[in-house]
């Protein structure tokens, strides 16, 4: 029997000075599910990348949109759904992380999409009613059990 | 609470950097305006001391990365100590370790220009 409730939906304007208001509210959505500190860190960075994601390439840093974080807890996991109305976004134009690249070249594209995939179990993205949905999934930790990598 | 301050301070020839909170999209420019600050009087040692960087998201690591390379060409480096499980698990997670070497305290890393010298990445 499903345990999933509606836990909470934030939207903030899409600047850059929001990407706090959203990890405050990853942050404390992870204490809830149970997740430490260390982990409610790293879930709060990946909810920052997948933001500013939204905010320089779906809005192209136009600031008078709306970015609405989707926060449900159950079923065993933290689910977060970044969603925007921007222009269609296709996950599999990001390059793939090559370090001497970046250093040769000073790139860093792909590094934020890649650090996402790397704390999430799973990272999904779905165009849907004319929104970009990217929706990410953590388990909960096991309850007694200390951090998980 | 600001999201973040970076502190500075120099130690024989040696800039360190103390950032204190978040570096994201929105911080970035502080962080990359005190590296800059560094650069600019011709100090290419430069210690990234994060005992107090709760996070350092791809901007921050694209700051870095978009001045190693003129460090390193001007004999210098930048180098990491005193990073939090957090920050230290993204250096780990992007093998940001195999191209910056990393420190468990402030002293290390110092001590580390003054033995190695050194330039470069640290050792694969």
């Amino acid at each position: 029997m499903s345990d999933r409730r509606p836990a909470l939906v934030l939207r903030v304007p899409s600047r850059t000075e929001f990407l706090a208001a959203i990890r405050d509210a990853t942050r404390r959505m992870a204490a809830v599910a149970g997740f430490d500190d260390a982990q409610a860190d790293q879930l709060a960075l990946a909810v920052d990348e997948a933001s500013t994601n939204v905010i320089e390439h779906a809005y192209r840093g136009a600031p008078g949109r709306t970015i609405e974080v989707r926060f449900q807890d159950g079923d065993g996991v933290l689910r977060v759904e970044v969603v925007d109305d921007g222009e269609p976004v296709d996950p599999r134009s990001v390059p793939q992380v090559d370090l001497q690249r970046y250093a040769s070249e000073r790139r860093t594209g792909g590094l934020g999409m890649h650090l996402m995939g790397r704390i999430m179990d799973s990272v999904t993205f779905r165009r849907a009613a004319r929104r970009n949905v990217c929706c990410m999934v953590k388990k909960r930790p096991a309850a007694g059990s200390g951090a998980a990598p | 609470m600001t999201e973040l301050s970076v502190d500075s301070r120099e130690l024989e020839g040696i800039v360190l950097l103390y950032p204190r909170g978040f570096i994201n999209a929105h911080t970035v420019r502080l962080f990359e305006g005190e590296i800059q600050k560094a650069l600019d009087q011709g100090r290419y040692r430069i210690v990234v001391s994060g005992a107090d960087l709760k996070y350092i998201a791809s901007a921050g690591l694209g700051a870095i990365m978009g001045v190693v390379e003129e460090i390193r060409t001007n004999g210098g480096d930048i180098r990491m100590a005193e990073l939090n499980e957090t920050v230290r698990n993204i250096f780990d997670i992007l093998g940001f370790n195999h191209l910056y070497r990393i420190f468990p305290s402030e002293v290390e890393a110092v001590l580390s220009f003054r033995e190695g010298g050194g330039t470069g990445s640290p050792p694969a």
